[in-house]
Formats: C-alpha cells, sequence, structure tokens
C-alpha cells in the first residue's frame, strides 16, 4: 500500500477517547476480572468470596466435562467441515449461475442468506417446530412419504447431537458460501481459458487452479467459522436446551448453566477462562495469518 | 449434441436451484402455513400444506392476548438506541484510525478485532455484578452499553474502510477553505460515507435484534424482554401447559418478519460486508 504522506493530523486521542472507554469498561476490565473471579467461590447470591482453587479441581473431578468437551467437538468439527464442503459447492454453483446470467441465482443466494442472518433463537424454534414428532413435524412426515420411519429427533441423544449439528450447517453454510464465492470471482477467467487450451477438465482446473488460489481465502473462512461455531448459543438453547440428558451440551452453554442456573459463579468463571483461552489461541492464529498474508502481498 | 448437453446443463441448473430454495426458504414458509391455521389443522394428518381459510385469528389473538408486542417494542427500542449509540462511538474513532497517524496504529486495529472473536458469555459474570452495584441490572440503558460495545469492533473495521476511500485531497480542500476536523468530517467524508453507514446500520440492526445471550442474562423482568428472549419465554411456557403451537407459529413470524425483510431488502450490504471484512488484502 502506498504511505500515506498527506495524512496530517496528530492527537487522535479525543477521537478515540468513546470508544476505548466503552470497550475498557465493559470488555477488557471484565475479561480480565473473570480470570480473577476463577480463582474464587463468587456467587451471585451473596457478595463475599474468597480465594480458592476449587473451582477449577470441581471441572477437573467433574466427569461430566469430558462428555461436554466431546460434545463440543463433534458439534464445531462437524459443522466446520461441512460448512466448508458444502458452502463451496454453494459458491461454485452461484459462480456457474452468475457467469451464465441464470436468473435464478440471485434467489437462491438470497435465500440462503436469509437463514444465515435470522436471529438464532428463532432458527432454533423454528426447527424444533419442523422436527417434531407431532403431526406439524413436517420433517417426520415427508420421512413416512419416502418410505422411513418416524424418527424422534431431540429425544434421542445421539440423534439430538446430530439434529443440532444439521441445523446449524443449515444456518451458517451462507457464511462460508458469500465468502467462498467472492474469492471465486476474483480468480482470473484467463486461467481457466488457458487451462481449457490445454486440454483440462472441470475438475482439474478445479483442483489445479481454483483451490490452490482459494487457499489463502479458505484458511481465513475456516478460522473465522471455527470461531463461530465455537461460540455458538442461542441456536441449541432454543432447540434442545442443551438436552436430552446434556447430550447438546456445548460449553458456551455449560458455562451459562453453571452462572446462572445453579450461581456457582466460581465454576462458570472457570469455564469462561477456558472459553476465553479457547477463543484467543484462534483469534491469535487468525492474526498471524493475516500479518504474514499481508506482508506477502505488499 | 452440444446443444442437447447445454439444454441439460440448464435443466441440472434449475432443478438444483429449487431445490435450495425449497430447503431454505421451506421452513420459514412452513412456519407462515402453522400460524394461519387452527387448532384442528395443526394436528390433522396427512398434515395439509396449506390452511383451509387464512383467517388472522392467530395473529389477532397472540396480538391481544400476549406480551409478543411489548416484547416486539422493547426489541425496536434497544436496537434503535444501541445501533445509534454504537455508531456515535465508532464514526469518530473510525475517523482517527483512517485519518490519523500515531504509534502501533495497525496493532491497535488488530487488537480491537480479537475483542469480536470473544463470546460476550465471557464477560458476564463480572459485567453482572457491576451492574448489581450500579444498579444497571434488570434495566434497558444498561443493556444498551453492552451491545453497544459488542459491537465497536466490527463497526470501526467497516467504517475505517469506507473512510478510508475517501480521498485525502477532499480534505485538504477543505482544510484550505478554513475547516476545522470536526467540520471535516461532518461535511465531507460523512456524506461521502452514507452508503458505509447504511451498511454497518443494516448489520448492528439485525444483531442487536438477535441478541439473546446478554438480555438472558442481564434481563428477569418479564416486562423488559426483547423478542429473543420473550419468544423463547413463550416457546417454554407452552410446553408446559396448554397447546398452542399455532401461536408460537404467529409470535416466530412475527419475530422473523423484520429479519427478511431487512435481508431481502437490503442484501447488497449485506454481502458486501461479508466480502470486505474477510478478503482484504
Amino acid at each position: 500500500m502506498k504511505k500515506r504522506s498527506s495524512a496530517y493530523y496528530t492527537h487522535p486521542l479525543k477521537w478515540l477517547l468513546p470508544m476505548l472507554a466503552m470497550l475498557i469498561l465493559f470488555y477488557l476490565y471484565p475479561m480480565i476480572d473473570v480470570i480473577r473471579y476463577s480463582f474464587t467461590n463468587v456467587s451471585i447470591l451473596r457478595p463475599t468470596y474468597r480465594y480458592t482453587l476449587d473451582s477449577y479441581l470441581k471441572i477437573m473431578q467433574d466427569p461430566e466435562i469430558l462428555h461436554t468437551f466431546y460434545v463440543t467437538f463433534t458439534f464445531v468439527f462437524s459443522n466446520v467441515m461441512a460448512q466448508l464442503v458444502i458452502g463451496m459447492l454453494l459458491a461454485l454453483f452461484l459462480n456457474f449461475g452468475i457467469r451464465n446470467r441464470y436468473p435464478m441465482t440471485i434467489a437462491v443466494r438470497t435465500v440462503v442468506l436469509i437463514a444465515w442472518m435470522i436471529p438464532g433463537v428463532l432458527v432454533g424454534i423454528v426447527w424444533r417446530l419442523l422436527l417434531s414428532s407431532s403431526n406439524f413435524g413436517i420433517i417426520n412426515y415427508l420421512l413416512e412419504v419416502i418410505g422411513f420411519k418416524r424418527i424422534e429427533f431431540l429425544v434421542q441423544p445421539p440423534v439430538a447431537l446430530l439434529s443440532v449439528i444439521i441445523v446449524n450447517i443449515w444456518r451458517g453454510t451462507a457464511f462460508t458460501m458469500i465468502m467462498e464465492y467472492a474469492g471465486l470471482q476474483r480468480i482470473p477467467e484467463q486461467l481457466y481459458e488457458a487451462a481449457k487450451v490445454d486440454g483440462a477438465g472441470a475438475i482439474t482446473q478445479f483442483f489445479r487452479i481454483t483451490l490452490p488460489l482459494m487457499k489463502p481465502i479458505l484458511f481465513i473462512n475456516l478460522v473465522l467459522i471455527t470461531i463461530y461455531t465455537f461460540n455458538t448459543f442461542d441456536m441449541i438453547l432454543a432447540l434442545t436446551g442443551g438436552g436430552p440428558a446434556r447430550a447438546t451440551e456445548v460449553l458456551t452453554l455449560s458455562a451459562y448453566t453453571q452462572m446462572f442456573k445453579f450461581f456457582s459463579m466460581g465454576t462458570g468463571a472457570a469455564i469462561s477462562v477456558i472459553l476465553l483461552v479457547i477463543n484467543m489461541s484462534m483469534a491469535y492464529v487468525y492474526y498471524r495469518f493475516i500479518l504474514s498474508d499481508t506482508k506477502g502481498v505488499e | 449434441m452440444k446443444r442437447r448437453w447445454s439444454i441439460l446443463r440448464i435443466l441440472i441448473f434449475y432443478g438444483t436451484a429449487l431445490l435450495l430454495i425449497l430447503l431454505f426458504i421451506g421452513p420459514i414458509l412452513w412456519m407462515v402455513s402453522l400460524s394461519f391455521k387452527t387448532r384442528t389443522e395443526i394436528f390433522a394428518y396427512p398434515p395439509r400444506l396449506l390452511p383451509e381459510t387464512f383467517s388472522f385469528a392467530n395473529y389477532l389473538h397472540v396480538l391481544t392476548n400476549s406480551r409478543i408486542p411489548l416484547y416486539l417494542y422493547n426489541s425496536f427500542m434497544i436496537t434503535v438506541f444501541a445501533v445509534v449509540g454504537n455508531l456515535l462511538v465508532t464514526i469518530p474513532a473510525a475517523f482517527a484510525f483512517s485519518r490519523y497517524r500515531f504509534m502501533f496504529k495497525n496493532k491497535f486495529l488488530f487488537l480491537i478485532l480479537m475483542f469480536q472473536m470473544i463470546s460476550p458469555l465471557i464477560i458476564s459474570i463480572p459485567l453482572y455484578r457491576y451492574f448489581v452495584l450500579l444498579g444497571l441490572l434488570n434495566s434497558h440503558p444498561g443493556l444498551i452499553l453492552i451491545y453497544i460495545t459488542i459491537q465497536i469492533p466490527f463497526a470501526v473495521w467497516l467504517l475505517k474502510g469506507f473512510f478510508d476511500s475517501v480521498p485525502l485531497e477532499l480534505d485538504q480542500a477543505a482544510i484550505i477553505d478554513g475547516c476545522t476536523e470536526f467540520q471535516t468530517l461532518l461535511r465531507i467524508i460523512l456524506p461521502i460515507s452514507v452508503p458505509g453507514i447504511a451498511t454497518v446500520l443494516v448489520f448492528n440492526t439485525v444483531n442487536s435484534w438477535g441478541q439473546l445471550i446478554i438480555p438472558l442474562i442481564f434481563l428477569n423482568n418479564i416486562q423488559l424482554y426483547p423478542i429473543s428472549v420473550g419468544i423463547l419465554h413463550f416457546a417454554d411456557a407452552q410446553t408446559e401447559g396448554e397447546v398452542t403451537t399455532h401461536f408460537m407459529a404467529v409470535a416466530s413470524v412475527m419475530g422473523l418478519l423484520p429479519a427478511v425483510v431487512i435481508i431481502t431488502g437490503l442484501q447488497k450490504f449485506i454481502v458486501r460486508v461479508l466480502t470486505a471484512g474477510s478478503i482484504k488484502e
């Protein structure tokens, strides 16, 4: 980038001050404080507290915690993989449609985006009705029509987890689709034309041209959707509430339950610290990648 | 031969397109259909695609016999204040990042971006305790302050990008004409950046409208609930007793409608946000 020789103002502090005040008061300070709280037995129910390692010990001894980690990992991993692949297929589909000027392409983009933009809590409630085993549960009816048995989607633990994963794929894939679609549009048409002259088919073109050129975008995309999926809370709360029998309780839900259902703020704070460490490490990976990427460009 | 292939290709394309549209909009249309059905129609087997008559009785019932209108009103007020408040804080900051030179500017920008990636759940325990002390718990102003803050990183980044695209020559001309920094921002940069501000507006509106964790934690007075928490409350209350699926569908449609209208109408802005932030070199 060109150096801005003409960036002429100095003393930006007065412009930054309102933002800094908000960020420090409502974000940074609480973030540091939560670490302190994780070493206490603090609770909503009483004002005083003392320092202790109990919260961490309690988490480590809790047999359920491993299960929560397992649920979180399964949820995040399968979502990220599915969203990357399906998002790419959708992006290729959009790209194909736009290049050929097929009029329905924008409609497809719009409906996928709608699924992404509607509030997570509503996604959860809508799908709770769709997956219901009552007569209004349309999915079960459709299953019957094509010759399958009815499924109690939200009652059986493994099936419930699978349902939560699928609903989140339905909801989240738009982000990947748009990012990769934008990436596809930046690949020069000439490259494909040259490949065609050399006799390369569509599949070879995809693996030799598209995929290598999309690598940086795919990586950023991967990191971002991992973070987003990891922080998912509202949709699961509305769809299953973490049940049945904690089968869909991801780490964020666990933290919430500890804090505001069991009023065990110390334990909640300790889980928050774990969340914080995971969030920060992913943000750091993102930061390092962007940094090395921009250096490469300049 | 070639011609036949291209016809086949068009058929495959439109077939897939229809399927995708059905897959993504179908659930919402089903909700709309349920919201118009009578109680008997809801439980009819086999389920009917459309209700017998499109009567607004369910809507009337929810509008007059539930707190849903109150929730919608609360959401509206919170969203307006949060979005305006956010712009008041982020426009000056983005101006500083775009037009000033200072140490660690880029590091600082990335530090702000980090906040974006940290779940608001993490800060909720300390904030809860402060709010108890300050008397901000269970109040809309307290809620709005948090909403403003958690949307800062995204808004600053986006606005900075838009301000950067306003040529510096315009600033210089303004200064020569005797404008102060504030006047330059107000009269030169902001009018040109209207699309950028609109983009931030759209995104923050949708995010504030759908925000769940914060109000769930910081409000326990049912009268103050926004639609996100209200509808969850409404849905959980119905499983305890009477069967009111059709009313739940009505409530869902009412909650969905603003989001769907915004997304369909202002899709251009949304696509721009998604692509600008992530692929910028």
